[in-house]
């Protein structure tokens, strides 16, 4: 079964009817989605620019982390809980569109180095590596801080592609 | 000179027009606008949680709120330069649209929550500066904060879909 035949299988369940035929339904989804991403971003911001020496640098980086972590997880629930419905809603816009899934790989890449790669550093206590965690991470913190721009981007132009 | 002259005069701006034509200008500007309210929010949240009572990642209330105000202002820039630059390019159907009116008659409360906030209990952080919880009235100004600002962010996306355009 091609990508274009299952979108058009969802597209016609009435679950896909019922999202798109209610009025407010996507708007607020959509919403949602932003508010999310705010939380990312401004967890993403702090704890990268940390990582880069550049904010909260009486702080140690693995505290910063742990601050912010668990809000980034939720927020990323919260995404996709909310990005699956928007698909089921619209499911020829998403699935068949270029943008989606560059934006699919970005958010999946960026997520990853963020829950798992960074693992280390959390069980290090406060303080211990501290130097070295600095001086590995300040490049892959820009590269983060460009890929979750880059998400949003993908993520308005899927409504233009 | 009657609003309405105004309005059409913005309307035929010459960069009005150049970002009408080009396919590519309102979407980038779009996307910049995200970007910056994310910005905005994601960094105001922190600051709202930590006044409300929720700590941050460092003890000090008017440290946090140093260290994140400079990007909180340099993305709110962003999003009024996006703002204004997407409006021009319709500016008769955003007047009209009572999404954007309400929007910004909220971003102009939580501008007022914030002076309100300031010139008060603000004034007297280094009595409360590292306490949990925080003074009441810092705990209602986090609060009201969060609730406007996701407010603004519910009718920015719902003026995408109530946006009535007028061709002239």
């Amino acid at each position: 079964m091609s990508i274009a035949t299952f979108a058009d299988g969802l597209y016609a369940t009435s679950f896909s009817t019922a999202l798109r035929e209610t009025t407010w339904i996507i708007p607020d989804l959509q919403a949602v989605h932003i508010l999310a991403i705010s939380v990312v971003i401004g967890s993403a911001l702090i704890t990268e620019l940390r990582f880069a020496g550049i904010l909260a640098t009486d702080r140690p980086a693995p505290d910063v982390l742990r601050r912010y972590l668990p809000w980034m997880r939720a927020a990323l629930w919260v995404l996709l809980a909310t990005g699956i419905l928007l698909v089921i809603a619209e499911p020829q816009r998403t699935l068949g569109n270029v943008v989606f899934w560059l934006k699919m790989v970005l958010v999946a890449g960026a997520s990853l180095v963020t829950i798992q790669a960074r693992k280390g550093l959390l069980r290090s206590s406060a303080g211990t590596n501290e130097a070295a965690a600095h001086e590995t991470s300040r490049g892959l913190a820009f590269i983060m801080l460009l890929v979750w721009c880059a998400v949003i981007f993908c993520g308005r132009f899927i409504a233009y592609t | 000179m009657t609003l309405e002259t105004t309005l059409q005069q913005i309307n035929d701006l010459p960069l009005s027009a150049a970002i009408r034509e080009n396919i590519n200008a309102f979407p980038m500007l779009e996307s910049l606008h995200v970007l910056a309210v994310a910005i905005v929010f994601g960094t105001i949240l922190v600051v709202d949680l930590r006044l409300f009572g929720i700590a941050s990642h460092r003890s000090s209330a008017q440290r946090l709120s140093a260290e994140l105000l400079p990007y909180t202002w340099g993305a709110f820039v962003l999003a009024v330069i996006t703002g204004v630059l997407m409006f021009i390019t319709n500016p008769i159907s955003y007047a009209n649209n009572t999404e954007f009116l309400i929007k910004l008659i909220l971003i102009a409360v939580a501008g007022l929550n914030m002076v309100w906030f300031h010139s008060t209990t603000y004034r007297r952080i280094a009595e409360w500066d590292e306490d949990m919880p925080p003074p009441t009235a810092a705990r209602i100004a986090g609060a009201v904060s969060f609730v406007l600002w996701t407010a603004v962010i519910f009718l920015g996306r719902w003026i995408g879909f109530t946006l009535e355009f007028f061709f002239f």
